[in-house]
């Protein structure tokens, strides 16, 4: 099957929000070649107009590691189209089975971090039972589905312990720090850097990048109020319908 | 009712063999203590802390256990539970720890609230708490169990004084309006490496609800709260078994940090 063929797959798949089995079930797909496919897949959405905002990195924590049982950090890309406005409505039709997680944004600029915010990722994995490997899950953008941005803060002087929750419907599901974040989120920005420079993508002042998840990400179902909390930055909710 | 002074004193024997001999026991549970009896769970506790009293041990203290939703729905409870402090159980900040003096150890992340004034009421709200607080620290808590592989329901657990075997507090108090004790983050590091993080939501949503839930049951036990107590207020995140030789450094934003290592 060619690159054009699996990332066509997948953007099929998440389009009409109906499930695929993993590519590598029935093909020869190494971490590189899914590289080639998520940029094809991405390649298809900006050709129907939409733009490339950021970069998201996946797989920051231990907890996230063992959960999906893939033991390396790993990237995908942010359009326009997957940003939610903060407080805003999502409506789950879209989606196969979403998944919601806290995250620690930054806005790049000339120099490095230009401002830092509370976020919330929802991941949806095109794959049945959000169950991939390696490969299939780089391919499948890194599970990216939507994302929401809080309100830009300056940078401040420690980033390497601030508590994180993530609320449901006023109750916290999940308690946890950004030591989660690969010991220290700006260490995650270092590894954004190092990865996509390999594979020919330079971020650029202006974008997004999700640093990744303080805890583990919790089924997203309609009608919750889902709102992430990380201490000194403020916070950011989502509504899904 | 509780159970009778010979089923307290044959947990008590047990329990204590288990230490001096280094050898946990069979869980309690059944054999001496009904499931979900924990009045009697705690008679066994009052009558451990009784003889340790007797044998000149100082108390200084309590510890909060049970304090996440999660740990007390595998119990099958819905409250957290409470264990005496001793002051020989007290370790300093980053001294080595005999790692054989305790059994099946694990370490856990906590706030030390230590009080400048007494709590003697049995209905307490946060006011109080906030008023009681001198200063906070952070704090690790050594636990152990007497009972063989941590097989513990809340009755082992309370009889076992909560689980409890050291803690190590940090030397620099920090004064309650300088922590936001909500959203303040920990990490758990095992040389070097973040092995357990969480916030101060994780312990009852906050430490001080744990501190009043605790002032309130002391104090309905007859025993309340006093002024120099130093309180563990409960796990701000998953507890991690020891490695022996190993380092843990325990961080809490607005808190600082405190450190335990452990004999080979």
């Amino acid at each position: 099957m060619s690159i054009e063929t699996m990332a066509a797959l997948l953007d099929d798949a998440a389009t009409g929000a109906k499930a695929i089995p993993q590519l590598t079930l029935g093909h020869e797909l190494d971490v590189d070649g899914a590289y080639a496919v998520q940029e094809a897949l991405i390649a298809r959405r900006l050709d129907r107009g939409q733009r490339l905002v950021g970069i998201k990195m996946g797989l920051t924590s231990r907890a996230k590691m063992a959960q999906v049982g893939v033991h390396e950090v790993i990237w995908g890309r942010l359009t326009d189209a997957m940003r939610v406005p903060d407080g805003g409505r999502l409506a789950l039709d879209g989606f196969i089975h979403p998944r919601i997680e806290p995250e620690v944004a930054f806005l790049l600029g000339e120099g490095g971090i230009a401002a830092v915010a509370p976020a919330l990722e929802i991941i949806d994995s095109r794959y049945a039972d959000f169950q991939f490997t390696h490969p299939d899950v780089v391919a499948d953008n890194t599970s990216g589905a939507a994302f929401v941005i809080g309100a830009w803060q300056p940078v401040p002087a420690g980033l390497d312990n601030l508590g994180v929750l993530l609320e449901v419907d006023g109750k916290v599901v999940q308690a946890g720090s950004t030591a989660a974040i690969l010991g220290d989120p700006r260490r995650a920005l270092d590894e954004g850097r190092a990865l996509t420079a390999r594979y020919g993508v330079a971020l650029e002042p202006g974008w997004i990048f999700l640093a990744g998840a303080a805890t583990a990400a919790v089924p997203l179902t309609p009608g919750a109020h889902v709102r992430a909390t990380v201490e000194g930055l403020g916070t950011t909710s989502v509504v899904a319908s | 009712m509780t159970i009778g002074k010979d089923k307290i004193d044959e947990a008590v024997r047990l329990l204590r063999d288990a230490q001096e001999t280094r050898t946990p026991c069979a869980p309690l549970r059944e054999r001496l203590l009904p499931v979900g009896d924990v009045a009697s769970a705690y008679a066994v506790q009052r009558a451990m802390t009784q003889d340790a009293v007797a044998a000149g041990r100082r108390i200084v203290g309590a510890k909060i256990g049970l304090t996440n939703p999660a740990v007390q729905r595998q119990l099958g409870v819905d409250q957290p539970d409470f264990g005496v402090l001793f002051a020989d159980m007290a370790a300093w900040d980053g001294a080595e720890v005999d790692v054989t003096r305790i059994l099946q150890p694990k370490v856990e992340a906590e706030v030390a609230f230590v009080l400048g004034g007494d709590l003697p009421h049995q209905q307490v709200t946060v006011a109080d708490v906030i008023r009681a607080t001198d200063h906070l620290l952070p704090a690790i808590e050594i636990v152990g169990s007497r009972i063989a592989n941590w097989d513990i329901s809340i009755v082992d657990t309370v009889a076992d004084n909560a689980s409890s075997a050291m803690f190590v507090l940090g030397n620099r108090p920090v004064p309650l309006p300088s922590v936001d004790l909500r959203l303040c983050g920990m990490v758990l590091e095992h040389e070097g490496e973040p092995v357990s993080v969480g916030a101060g939501a994780a312990c009852l949503g906050n430490p001080l609800h744990a501190v009043a839930w605790l002032a309130e049951t002391m104090a309905q036990a007859g025993t309340p709260l006093r002024t120099g107590d130093v309180i563990l207020s409960g796990a701000l995140g998953p507890m991690v078994p020891v490695t022996p030789g190993a380092a843990y450094e325990a961080r809490i934003s607005g808190l600082g940090s405190v450190r335990t290592r452990f004999t080979p």
